[in-house]
């Protein structure tokens, strides 16, 4: 899951070696932390959100095929 | 374009039959849906659904000549139907017995540089964005890249699960999202890139038609505004079009962002404009 993230992020940003992605793991629910250059934050969130939500829906199907949930955090 | 108007009990298996009287592939059919079906009262007020079918030619250039020939290799399976289908627009010119072993395993697509069809580098770029993705969401299925003037269609071959789907295709269409944002993040194309996968676009497109036809009805009916649930710009255009040729009818968007809603109405003495 850590490196769908990681690709979508470095996918959409200007400085893609800025980008950590730590994960936390959980029994059932795992949290994965993404952090970006402070001005491609704008890129990974996207218009009212949309681009942060379009990577948790696939995050989120992604993790279905594997019974578990994903839980995407933005750090600033 | 030839039709034929086919009725049915439902509208699933009015397209059924129409794919048995052009012997091809639902794919192939251009299918117009004249009226949905009701199921009535103990029998009583039941409507067949009618359609109207005719074969589709326009979008596939390099498969018409070769109709003829897949369909007398084809077995009957849609499986496989499919699996030619998708695979058609880079095999066209591909000896027949080169064509089944390539149905027998359509995994073996082809690199990037045999691919006739595409020329295009930013075709190229976004089948990588998506299969790279695909990897990543440990989904291995092939896609097959086309494209189109305005467009380049994406399309992967599903695995019937509708995983990639999701609910009300919210999957694909984060999916297709992702992909549009990362193939134009360092060019300034603004080629569309459109995914599907089970020609799940297609059936959408049937259905948001079929829905808009059926609330038509009910306007007119009842002469009273009816507003369908929220919608994106994609969904929302095809209902536009589907209303555009009735002319009791008009439809306005209403609302911000995502929750843009459709309106139907009817229309109050003369072509008017106002909402």
């Amino acid at each position: 899951m850590k490196e769908l993230i990681k690709y979508m992020a470095q996918a959409l940003v200007d400085k893609p070696d800025m980008v950590a992605v730590s994960e936390i793991v959980g029994e059932q629910t795992s949290v994965i932390e993404l952090r970006v250059a402070k001005e491609d934050l704008g890129k990974v969130i996207g218009k009212q959100g949309r681009t942060a939500k379009a990577m948790r829906t696939i995050l989120s199907a992604a993790s279905t095929k594997i019974r578990k949930r994903t839980v995407l955090e933005i750090i600033e | 374009m030839e039709g034929m108007e086919i009725e049915g009990k439902t509208i699933d298996e009015a397209i059924e039959k129409a794919c048995n009287e052009f012997q091809v592939p639902r794919e192939k059919l251009n299918i117009e849906i004249i009226s949905e079906g009701t199921p009535g009262f103990l029998g009583l007020g039941s409507k067949k659904a009618r359609i109207r079918a005719a074969l589709l030619m326009i979008d596939m250039t390099l498969d018409t000549p070769f109709d003829r020939l897949a369909a007398k290799i084809m077995t009957p399976e849609p499986v496989v139907r499919q699996a030619v289908a998708a695979l058609e627009w880079e095999t066209a010119q591909a000896p027949p017995i080169e064509e089944e072993r390539r149905i027998a395993a359509p995994v073996a697509r082809s690199q990037p540089t045999t691919d006739p069809a595409d020329g295009e580098p930013s075709a190229e770029k976004a089948r990588m964005i998506l299969e790279g993705l695909l990897k990543r969401m440990q989904i291995e299925s092939p896609v097959t890249v086309q494209e189109t003037g305005e467009a380049i269609i994406l399309n992967i071959q599903g695995d019937g699960s509708g995983l990639l789907i999701g609910k009300r295709g919210q999957n694909l269409d984060a999916i297709q999202y992702f992909v549009n944002k990362a193939a134009h993040h360092s060019t300034n194309g603004h080629k569309m890139i459109i995914i599907d996968t089970e020609e799940y676009r297609k059936r959408r497109e049937e259905s948001l038609v079929a829905l808009a036809m059926r609330l038509g009805e009910k306007v007119k009916k009842t002469k009273k505004p009816v507003t369908v649930g929220q919608m994106n710009a994609h969904d929302r255009r095809i209902i536009h079009l589907a209303m555009q040729n009735d002319e009791t009818l008009t439809t306005k968007s209403r609302g911000e962002g995502e929750y843009r809603k459709i309106v139907i109405m009817p229309v109050r003495r003369g072509p008017d404009h106002s909402a």
